[in-house]
């Protein structure tokens, strides 16, 4: 409880390597299952000796937690109550992370009223630490029915006592965690809704709970969250505040007493964003765009600071621009984050956060060489290139009339897209309807109605983009031979492609249809949603009568695009340069901050300098 | 063009307020905006986003479900092709359970593959094929109970057969035109005098008006330096002086 507990825990570093973890954890759990084997069950009242067991079991788990994750719970907790944001942001992103490398790996985290006692049964904090336990759990481990249940009810707790406390809470958490949770809230839904959506591998005690579970992570609850959060905070109200340039005081006055905070401001926006993703989820990408009305996409705002959010944000969009057919805007989205990751890849090597948008980020290659093979731009090259490196085999077939073209569209959707969920359950309330889903009568019954094979909602989408790529599969053949010709007979060009002419002009027709597309190019759009039709190939073309006219445009050399980006690059460098300390007291300061910093950077070891700066940051509070 | 299918003109408050807001997902409002489709439907009016919030109605509350006003929707949403709005009402169409509670057999699974046929002959612009479906005995039950009902539904997909023409088209022979729009002789001299294009008395021609997707032209693509492009080197540059 006292300052020196940093040092216990924060200091621990320097002696990982002494902690004989197999002989310290060994001793209690081997002893403790010695004595189970050899007792006989006595005859007494069951119940009483149920709740003694419960409590010998108890305390046996509370004497095998190590020393020092004890005190790094007790510290954890103290820097909540006094709301220490450095320490909270430290004990969240390297002290939960190290003790789970540690100790945790395999297993759960001990349960919440386990641990209760270190802190004072403090029931915010405990929901705090069960919302960091479950997410290990679903993360690290298989969650079985009670964690998928129960962590449900733990968010419900956490966004309760956020929502309808009297007035705001007077609770501070990094925004970092603030994302997280919107983040893993919608991850467990979605996780729980694919899980559920499986009537075939469940136990009878799973299909029982299923049937009784009510609104546990029903769209419907799921939504009222991210709904509620987003009015109390009046996160929409904020920015168009700010984006007409109001002073501090008027927005302070705009936004209440919810929104001036900024945990609630921050969970209004994650909050957005989260229904973004959700209604991506549920399949309806009209109302994720919509949702975004009021956010403008770009990366200056004081949101962008989540890296994991801003990342999320431009995926979903992109995706919602592929599937409404707007290319050449999911284009030019995927580009813009790409680039940004580029840029910050060497500030986030921070593990749990940079494997995913690692990973995202090469999802998004993928979705980008699709929307680039539908409509080809040359907007910027050097993403093309990574993204040739990383799935060249599926670009060269999808750019061509190949055969296998779909198969690579396929390969790359289903690799790519978002882990769609169905808004219901099956009918897990009517036991009659279940058997007849676990053993169909047969397949041969009604093909009329629902004969059709189950189809997942991934495939559901699938197939409607597949259907839009096989209406256009001529357009590459089209445009090659189009290329050579300035101008050029309608029934020569059918002859070439050995195509019936009526057929070949209708084709012609689509091709100059899919040419066109809404686009979000002037940047004078309201809403992402918006946007004007302009041409998006190079090639145009025209029929006169029976005559194809054909005009090609090329792009000149962008010659001062190239200045500026260089000219810009010099002058920071040399901002950089003078913004450096001199050489003599640098050469002072080196080796003590070395010496503090390298010890305690057990995870990140890659990256010296960024726990350098955690660190300082936390000696200087 | 985008602004108004975010917002069509005819929309009125009350349909904007439930498009808009959370009160989209009160399923004691679908009956307004199954009120509002079937106004659609008589005046030839088109809100996708409206109809769309009613499929989110019946993703959420399957016990709402009914399967004339998802076919209408359906139908309505092929004449706005090809913008992707077929596919968005299919998108919400989560699979449903065999044995819904509904007192009729539900003829959507029947006339769903129909519908996503005429969708795809449509976006592939095959315009003569999709007349020859449309109008063939299979189909008889869809154009019977539902596209006779929905008013201008013919028209409104000539109309998506007219602006691929407008595109691609400076010059279309008159029975070209006639298969697109499934009409001939005097129907379709009328159809274009209504157009306000001309036809060349003398080879029977149609002059499409010129409009910017059948201006073609090489271009260079120079690029053009904004002021905001280089905002940052001139202030960079000032703070020296």
């Amino acid at each position: 409880m006292t300052p020196n507990r940093i040092a216990l825990w924060a200091a621990e570093a320097d002696i990982e390597e002494d902690v004989d973890l197999s002989l310290a954890i060994g001793n209690y759990g081997q002893n403790g299952h010695y004595d189970d084997a050899h007792i006989q069950q006595p005859q007494i009242d069951e119940s009483a000796f149920l709740t003694m067991q419960q409590h010998m079991a108890q305390q046996a788990a509370f004497a095998q937690i190590p020393d020092v994750v004890k005190g790094f719970i007790v510290h954890f907790h103290q820097a909540v109550l006094e709301n220490n944001l450095a320490e909270i942001t430290v004990a969240y992103e390297s002290g939960w992370n190290k003790y789970t490398e540690k100790f945790y790996a395999r297993t759960e985290w001990p349960e919440a009223e386990i641990i209760a006692p270190l802190v004072n049964d403090d029931p915010i904090f405990l929901i705090l630490y069960r919302e960091l336990y479950y997410r290990h759990v679903y993360s690290r481990l298989q969650p079985n029915i009670d964690d998928r249940f129960h962590s449900y009810e733990n968010s419900c707790e956490l966004f309760n006592y956020l929502l309808n406390s009297d007035g705001p809470v007077p609770l501070e958490l990094p925004e970092q965690w603030l994302w997280d949770i919107i983040d893993e809230f919608i991850y467990q839904f979605q996780v729980f809704c694919t899980w559920r959506s499986k009537v075939k591998p469940k136990t009878e005690d799973e299909l029982v709970m299923l049937s009784e579970g009510g609104p546990v992570w029903s769209s419907y609850s799921v939504l009222n969250v991210l709904y509620s959060l987003i009015q109390k905070s009046r996160i929409n109200e904020y920015i168009v505040a700010q984006q007409q340039g109001k002073s501090a005081e008027e927005i302070t006055e705009i936004v209440g007493e919810y929104g001036q905070r900024p945990l609630y401001r921050m969970l209004g926006y994650f909050s957005i964003i989260g229904l973004l993703r959700v209604h991506v989820l549920l399949g309806d990408f009209t109302l994720a765009l919509k949702v975004m009305d009021n956010v403008e996409l770009n990366q200056k705002s004081s949101f962008t600071r989540v890296t994991a959010c801003h990342v999320t944000t431009y995926y979903y969009v992109g995706f919602c621009y592929m599937m409404l057919r707007r290319y050449s805007d999911a284009i030019r989205t995927f580009i813009t984050i790409l680039n940004f990751i580029m840029r910050m890849r060497q500030y986030h090597t921070r593990s749990y956060q940079y494997d995913q948008i690692s990973k995202t980020a090469d999802r998004m290659y993928a979705l980008f060489a699709m929307c680039n093979a539908l409509s080809p731009s040359r907007l910027d090259d050097n993403i093309s290139n990574i993204a040739k490196e990383r799935f060249g085999e599926q670009i060269s077939k999808m750019s061509r009339a190949d055969p296998d073209a779909l198969t690579a569209f396929e390969e790359l959707f289903l690799y790519a897209c978002p882990k769609f969920i169905t808004a219901n359950p099956p009918p897990y309330e009517d036991p009659a309807a279940i058997a007849l889903i676990l053993s169909p009568p047969s397949p041969s019954d009604s093909p009329s109605q629902g004969s059709a094979p189950h189809i997942d909602p991934t495939h559901r989408h699938l197939n409607l983009f597949l259907a839009d790529v096989a209406a256009m599969s001529p357009v590459p053949t089209l445009r090659s031979f189009l290329k050579l010709y300035t101008s050029l007979g309608a029934k020569k060009l059918a002859n070439f492609l050995d195509a019936d002419e009526e057929e070949m002009v209708q084709e012609l027709m689509m091709m100059k249809q899919s040419s066109r597309s809404l686009s979000r190019i002037s940047g004078n759009e309201k809403g992402l949603l918006d946007g004007q039709s302009i041409p998006t190939s190079d090639l145009d073309f025209v029929i006169d009568e029976n005559m194809v006219h054909i005009a090609e445009s090329t792009v000149g050399r962008r010659y001062a695009w190239w200045f500026i980006k260089n000219t810009e690059r010099a002058q920071r460098i040399f901002d950089d340069l003078k913004g450096m300390p001199l050489p003599a007291p640098s050469k002072q300061n080196r080796p003590t901050l070395a010496s503090t910093a390298t010890p305690s950077g057990p995870v990140a070891t890659a990256e010296p300098g960024k726990r350098k700066v955690a660190w300082g940051s936390v000696k200087a509070v | 063009m985008a602004a108004s299918w975010i917002t069509p003109p005819t929309r009125t408050e009350l349909i904007e307020g439930l498009v808009s807001g959370v009160d989209r997902y009160n399923p004691s409002n679908v009956s307004i905006l199954e009120d509002y489709l079937y106004h659609q439907i008589r005046s030839e009016e088109y809100d996708c986003l409206a109809n769309l919030a009613i499929l989110k109605l019946y993703q959420f509350n399957p016990e709402l479900y009914n399967p004339d006003v998802v076919i209408n929707i359906l139908i309505k949403s092929l004449t706005s092709t090809p913008l992707p709005d077929f596919n968005l009402c299919i998108s919400l169409l989560d699979e449903r359970p065999i044995n819904s509670t509904l007192d009729e057999p539900d003829p959507l699974p029947a006339l769903l593959p129909i519908l996503k046929n005429l969708h795809n002959l449509l976006y592939r612009c095959r315009f003569p094929a999709f007349w020859q479906y449309y109008n063939s005995r299979e189909l008889e039950t869809l154009r019977d109970n539902y596209t006779v009902e929905c008013a201008g539904f013919e028209n409104a997909i000539r109309s998506v057969a007219i602006r691929a023409v407008k595109a691609t088209f400076t010059r279309i022979t008159f029975e070209r035109l006639g298969l697109y729009l499934n009409l001939e002789g005097g129907s379709l001299e009328l159809y274009i005098k209504e157009l306000g294009w001309i036809r060349d008395s003398s080879n029977g021609v149609i002059t499409v008006p010129p409009n910017p997707d059948n201006q073609i032209e090489a271009t260079v693509v120079q690029e053009n330096i904004k002021l905001p492009q280089i905002a940052k080197i001139i202030a960079h540059s000032a703070l020296k002086v």
